[in-house]
This record gives C-alpha cells, sequence and structure tokens, in this order.
C-alpha cells in the first residue's frame, strides 16, 4: 500500500512539473525585465498611460516610459538610434520617420518576431488590423519605396493612427435646414453659406498657416480630388488640374471660414470649432476626445461626424504614430511582446475605451466601445478608405512639403496665382528629386 | 629649463586652464560645424561617415531664393527692433534718471518683460493676437473699428512689437546705468554754463553714454539676428517667408529638411555676419575714442 501511495505521489509530483512546464506563459521569461520605451505627449499616448500598468500585471514586463513632445521626440530618437547601444527598447515613430529610419537601417524587421513561435500569439489576427494603417506607416520597401507591396516589408504596427473625417455642427444644420454634405462641391458650397446664414460664424475651420499647415491641408484635399504630387516615375504632378482645383478649395474654405484663418495652425483651427466659431471641421479623428469634453469644449453633444468628402474618389488622411523596435535596442523579445500586447484585439480595445485611437476593424465595430464613443462606428466607414498614398513618404519629403506650405500660404495670404505657385513648386521640387537621384534610371 | 626661462613662461602656464577649458567649450564645437558645413549631413549618420562637397552647401545656399528671402527678414527685423528698442529704452532712461517716489518699483516693473521665457513671450502675444478671441482684435471692435489680421497681413509688424516690448527693457537698464555713472562735475559745469536740458542730453548725456549705447546696440543685434522662439511660437516663419528669420529656417533645414551641412553652412554666414558687425561697432567705437582723445589732447594744448 505504502509502495502504491509513494508510486502515486511521484506520478503527481512528475505530472505536476511536466504539466508546470507545459503551462508556462510565453512571459514568463522576461517578467522582470524594465522596458524603456518612447512616446509621445499626445492624446493616445496619454490614454497608453492608462493601460500601461494591466500589461505590467499581467506579464511581469515592467515599463518605463520616456514620454516627449512630438517634434522634441523626433530629435531625440535621431540621436538615439544612431547610437551603438540605444536607451530605447521601443519607440513610437511619426509616420514620415518611417522613411528616414528604415533607409537608415535603424528599425528591426518584424519578421523574425511574427515567424518566432514563442513571441507570436497565434491568436493576434493581423488582418483585423486597419489596411490604410499598416501600409501607410508599417510597411517599407514594397511600391514607390514606402508602401506595402511584393518586395515590401513591415518595420511597425500603426498605433495612435488616425484617418480624417467631417465635423459638423448637428443644431446649425438643422436649424438651417442643411444636408450633410457628401461631396467636395457640396460642402465648398455649404461652408461659404454658413457665414451668410449665421453672421460671425465661418464655415470650415482649417489649417492654413504657412509650412507643414498650409501643405496638410492642402493634401488632405488633393487625394480626393483626383491628385497625387508625383506620378509613377517620380514626376511632380502636384500643378496639374486635380492640384489646382485642391489649391481653389483650400483658398475657398480660408475666404469662407473664420476670421484669421490664413494664420491658423492645427491648434487655432480646432480652438475655433470648440469655441463654436465654425460649423464644421475636416481633420483628424483625434480631436473626437476633446470635443466631447466639456471642460475644453463649448460644442459638446452638437456635433455629428461624417465620411471624409468625396470629389473624383474617396481619400481620407492616414497619419500619426507607430510603434517599432530600434536595431540598437537592449530587450528585442520582451519590446515585442510589449507591442504586440498593446495593439492585440485586447489592449487595442483597453486603449480605446481609455480614450484612444483604436487600430483595428473589430474595435470600431465593438458594442463597449461605440456604447462610450458613438462616433466610432462612422470612423470605422471612413477608414475602409484610408489612403496610405495621399502623401509621399520618402526622405527629402521635408523640404518638398515646406516649400509647398510657404508657396501655398502665398497663394492665401498674398494672392499669388494659384497655377503659377504650383508650377513653381514642381519646377522646384524636380530639382530636389534630382539632387536625391530620384531620376537616376531614366 | 632655467629659473628665467620658468619666470617667463609663468603667466602662459596659468593661462593653460582657460585655454583648455576654451578649446573644449567654443574652439571644437566651432570647428566641429566648419567641418560639418563641408559636408552631405543627414542625421542619422555620424560625422565621419558623410561624403565631403566642398563649398557645395554655400553655393547651394548663395543661389538659394528662399535664403535671400530669409536673410532680407531677419536683416529687416534685427535692424527695425534695435533702432526702436535704442530709441525708446534710451529715451526711457533719460525720463526716469530722477529721484522720483516709487521709482525703484517701476524700474523693475519695466524689466519684467525680458524676465519672461520666449516662449512664453510668444504664446502670450499669439493670444493677444488671437483674431476673435485676442484682447487687441476684441479691443478694437468694441471701439467700433475694425479688426485686424495681425498674424495673417502684418505678421513681421506683429513680431517686432512683440520684441520691442521684450527687449526694451534691456536697452533701458544698461542706458539708466550708464547714465548714473556719468560724471557729475561734467553735467553741473554744463548746467552753471546755462545749457538747456535738451543741450545737455545731445552733448554731453549721449557722447558720454556712447562707449555703453554701442556695446548695448551690439549685443541686441546679435541677440536679435538669433531670436528663434518667439517667432517660431507666433508665426512658425510665415505667412509665406515673411517672418521666417535665418535662425528659424537654420532649425528648418536641420529638423524638417534633415540637412545638417546645410544647416552649418547657413549658420556660418550668420556668424560671418555678425562678426563683420561686431568688428564694424568696435571699429567706429575705436573711432570716437581717437577722436575724443584728440580733442582732449588739443584743448589741454590750448590751455
Amino acid at each position: 500500500m505504502l509502495q502504491k501511495l509513494k508510486t502515486l505521489g511521484l506520478a503527481v509530483t512528475v505530472a505536476a512539473c511536466l504539466g508546470g512546464q507545459a503551462m508556462a506563459g510565453p512571459y514568463d521569461e522576461f517578467a522582470g525585465t524594465t522596458l524603456v520605451v518612447n512616446f509621445p505627449a499626445h492624446p493616445h499616448y496619454n490614454a497608453v498611460m492608462k493601460i500601461l500598468p494591466e500589461f505590467t500585471k499581467e506579464t511581469g514586463i515592467e515599463v518605463e516610459v520616456d514620454q516627449l513632445p512630438y517634434l522634441k521626440m523626433r530629435e531625440r530618437q535621431t540621436l538615439e538610434l544612431g547610437q551603438d547601444e540605444g536607451d530605447y527598447d521601443l519607440i513610437a515613430y511619426v509616420v514620415f520617420s518611417k522613411a528616414d529610419y528604415v533607409y537608415a537601417d535603424q528599425l528591426e524587421n518584424l519578421a523574425r518576431y511574427y515567424m518566432n513561435p514563442k513571441l507570436a500569439d497565434p491568436s493576434y489576427d493581423a488582418d483585423d488590423l486597419i489596411d490604410g494603417y499598416v501600409y501607410n506607416i508599417g510597411f517599407a520597401g514594397g511600391n514607390k519605396g514606402y508602401l506595402q507591396g511584393k518586395t515590401g516589408s513591415l518595420f511597425g504596427i500603426p498605433y495612435g493612427s488616425e484617418t480624417s473625417v467631417l465635423g459638423y455642427r448637428k443644431d446649425i444644420f438643422e436649424k438651417h435646414g442643411l444636408t450633410v454634405p457628401e461631396t467636395y462641391e457640396e460642402m465648398l458650397d455649404i461652408a461659404c453659406k454658413i457665414p451668410e446664414l449665421e453672421p460671425g460664424m465661418g464655415g470650415l475651420s482649417s489649417r492654413a498657416a504657412s509650412g507643414h499647415h498650409a501643405s496638410h491641408a492642402f493634401l488632405l484635399h488633393l487625394a480626393p480630388l483626383g491628385g497625387r504630387v508625383f506620378d509613377d516615375a517620380w514626376n511632380p504632378i502636384v500643378n496639374n488640374e486635380a492640384g489646382v482645383q485642391a489649391a481653389n478649395a483650400l483658398k475657398t474654405i480660408v475666404e469662407c471660414g473664420p476670421k484669421g484663418a490664413s494664420s491658423f495652425g492645427f491648434g487655432e483651427a480646432l480652438g475655433s470649432f470648440l469655441n463654436g466659431d465654425t460649423a464644421m471641421f475636416l481633420d483628424t479623428t483625434v480631436v473626437a476626445g476633446q470635443i466631447d469634453d466639456p471642460s475644453k469644449s463649448k460644442v459638446v453633444g452638437k456635433v455629428g461626424w461624417a465620411m471624409h468628402p468625396m470629389g473624383t474618389r474617396r481619400g481620407s488622411q492616414t497619419g500619426g504614430f507607430g510603434i517599432g523596435i530600434p536595431k540598437n535596442a537592449e530587450h528585442k523579445d520582451a519590446a515585442f511582446l510589449l507591442m504586440q500586447w498593446l495593439t492585440s484585439k485586447k489592449g487595442d480595445k483597453l486603449v480605446a475605451l481609455a480614450g484612444g485611437n483604436p487600430s483595428r476593424f473589430s474595435t470600431h465595430e465593438d458594442a463597449e466601445v461605440n456604447a462610450k464613443f458613438p462616433h466610432m462606428k462612422t470612423f470605422g466607414e471612413a477608414l475602409q478608405h484610408a489612403d496610405p498614398d495621399w502623401r509621399p513618404i520618402i526622405p527629402v519629403w521635408g523640404k518638398i512639403n515646406a516649400d509647398l506650405g510657404t508657396t501655398l500660404s502665398k497663394v492665401l495670404t498674398e494672392d499669388l496665382d494659384i497655377q503659377e505657385a504650383l508650377d513653381g513648386v514642381a519646377e522646384r521640387t524636380k530639382a530636389v528629386m534630382e539632387d536625391a537621384g530620384y531620376y537616376t534610371w531614366k | 629649463m632655467s629659473y628665467s626661462t620658468l619666470n617667463r613662461l609663468t603667466p602662459y602656464i596659468f593661462l593653460v586652464p582657460a585655454l583648455v577649458i576654451m578649446a573644449i567649450a567654443l574652439i571644437y564645437p566651432l570647428g566641429y560645424m566648419v567641418y560639418g558645413s563641408f559636408r552631405s549631413w543627414d542625421p542619422s549618420q555620424a560625422l565621419p561617415d558623410t561624403d565631403f562637397v566642398g563649398l557645395a552647401n554655400y553655393i547651394s545656399l548663395w543661389n538659394d531664393p528662399n535664403f535671400h528671402e530669409s536673410l532680407m527678414v531677419t536683416l529687416k527685423f534685427a535692424f527695425s527692433v534695435v533702432s526702436i528698442e535704442m530709441v525708446i529704452g534710451v529715451g526711457l532712461a533719460l525720463l526716469l534718471d530722477r529721484n522720483l517716489r516709487g521709482m525703484s518699483l517701476l524700474r523693475t516693473l519695466f524689466i519684467l518683460p525680458m524676465m519672461i521665457a520666449p516662449v512664453v513671450v510668444g504664446l502670450m502675444w499669439r493670444y493677444m493676437y488671437h483674431p476673435s478671441v485676442g484682447i487687441f482684435n476684441r479691443s478694437l471692435e468694441g471701439m467700433g473699428l475694425g479688426s485686424v489680421d495681425w498674424l495673417g497681413q502684418h505678421a513681421l509688424l506683429s513680431v517686432v512689437i512683440a520684441d520691442i516690448w521684450q527687449w526694451t527693457p534691456f536697452i533701458f537698464i544698461l542706458s539708466l546705468a550708464a547714465l548714473q555713472s556719468l560724471p557729475r562735475s561734467a553735467l553741473e559745469a554744463a548746467r552753471i554754463d546755462g545749457a538747456t536740458g535738451w543741450q545737455q542730453i545731445i552733448h554731453i548725456k549721449l557722447p558720454l553714454m556712447m562707449p555703453v549705447l554701442i556695446v548695448t546696440c551690439l549685443l541686441r543685434l546679435i541677440d536679435a539676428f538669433k531670436v528663434l522662439e518667439v517667432i517660431l511660437v507666433m508665426t512658425e516663419g510665415g505667412p509665406g517667408l515673411s517672418t521666417e528669420i535665418l535662425a528659424l529656417r537654420i532649425s528648418r533645414t536641420a529638423t524638417e529638411f534633415r540637412e545638417l551641412g546645410v544647416a552649418a553652412a547657413m549658420s556660418n554666414y550668420l556668424l560671418m555676419l555678425l562678426l563683420l558687425l561686431t568688428i564694424m561697432m568696435l571699429a567706429y567705437n575705436k573711432v570716437l575714442e581717437v577722436r575724443a582723445a584728440r580733442a582732449r589732447r588739443i584743448a589741454e594744448e590750448g590751455l
């Protein structure tokens, strides 16, 4: 009997040991690791800060966050990524940094992490991630060098990404029997009717200040109106008919906009809408939280959301941030686990409920998320048309973007002829592209 | 080493620590910038990995209309703010150089603007200039006058006003110090000889203050050429390039365009320009000193 009991005891012990081994969680190996991550000061990442304790509780991996204003963050990353051993295990990068970091071989190709069965979660469901965001923010080496395609690879996952939607004042539209615009023609028409119907109120508030503000606003209209900055052979075509139409749209919006609209940056444009000085706002989805926050907004409950109006096609912007693992990171595998957790269905829903921007289609359709943020469904529909190629993500874009933005600012404030202005931009862009070697194969 | 050689070398040995600190803190960064300006340098690269491009960065800037526009904006901005600040600052100092009750409090209040961080000054003025909620337009509208698109149509004027507000106190405080250290005997003699207030200012106070005023003007001019934060916050250089002064263009070239070599070349142009201005103003000061010494000598010989 005693012998039997001994055998049974041994069997239980062995089974427990083996079972324990089989049951070892994917995070056990990394418990106690401290990851240092670099995130921007941005509404989405403020929401991320709220959910990180949940990650640590679940995995035992500690996360130390270095949160910086996003331009400062980019400067810091430029210095950090150039070192042999970097301080950061995971970074959030703004979309136009993708070209610089990938080209300088400073970001990890994510293939080997998703191939590693010990790291990759089989229930991750990558197909649920929003296509436009992944192609715009995560991929490089495919079509045009900066998009998805047969030669492309994944270097980051969209996180804190955004697209454009039209916010409109439901009360003003109802009062004057206006219908929500679906096309550019309708939107511009309403934008210029509003100041007549509601004296003192602007039609649509838009960014327009010199530099990247004006350029962003122009590009926002260029894609839906059928335009592009370059053709397939990298020839600038910003000065074609669609380009002129987009610049005209911007000019009309500014002229029918609130007072001083030509010097508005993003903050002023949003502030004007939050203050009730304009009837429409066409920009990023990231503002939704602020519009419903009574401490910041005078228009709580008065704003409806609609898709970015279409011109010759649908094409809303794609932008914001992605997360990637630096080549010089110390804890790459643990960083991948954090990245995977944050962008998993569970993490995405948690961050959405905390006020962040979800990166998955399923989160936009989630009942709990929609109950808390009713606009999420419209945003999800808009995302079907998120255009990853609405602006080029090439290393020389900063210079072209600045030129485009300052020239458009002259159109808005100095009445420079639109065609002449865009011809000038195209000519100077051609010279920049020539210098950068884009015509080597001609 | 003989005792006399050591004796001769002693002062130089004492200079060594200062020279070492200067070499590390001044010469090395300057040399780094000059070296970088001859290279095609992306921020992702370490400087030794970059390609040597000779004078290409300098030549491309020379032919760049945006750089020319930036340079013109800088010259316009710097000369206008410094001239106006000098007039107001020296004027205020002449006005307040007297013993009135509460003067020390007034002086402290006057210098407050220059103690505020430039970013805050930029934000403050940006909101005061705001087209609908700004104090200026609200006041104008309250008085029945139309509103003004300050940062759109009058951007350069608006940043000039903000700079004058912030930096006139600097001129004021230095001018006041200069005024108070003037020899009382000369002023007394003038008064006894029946010189009017204006005559005292024109013929005695201003000439005697001149060396201090020249240095003050030079310091302000150097600072005005490099001002960045206030303009960055207020207009970001716009509309168009109408307020994009060189310091802002250098910053954008380095961070937005990611062309560190070109940014370094631009900094060198700015450095050369400031060096030239400094030499000119110091030379002018020297001429004045020589002329004054000659006048003194002639006067003494005449006695």
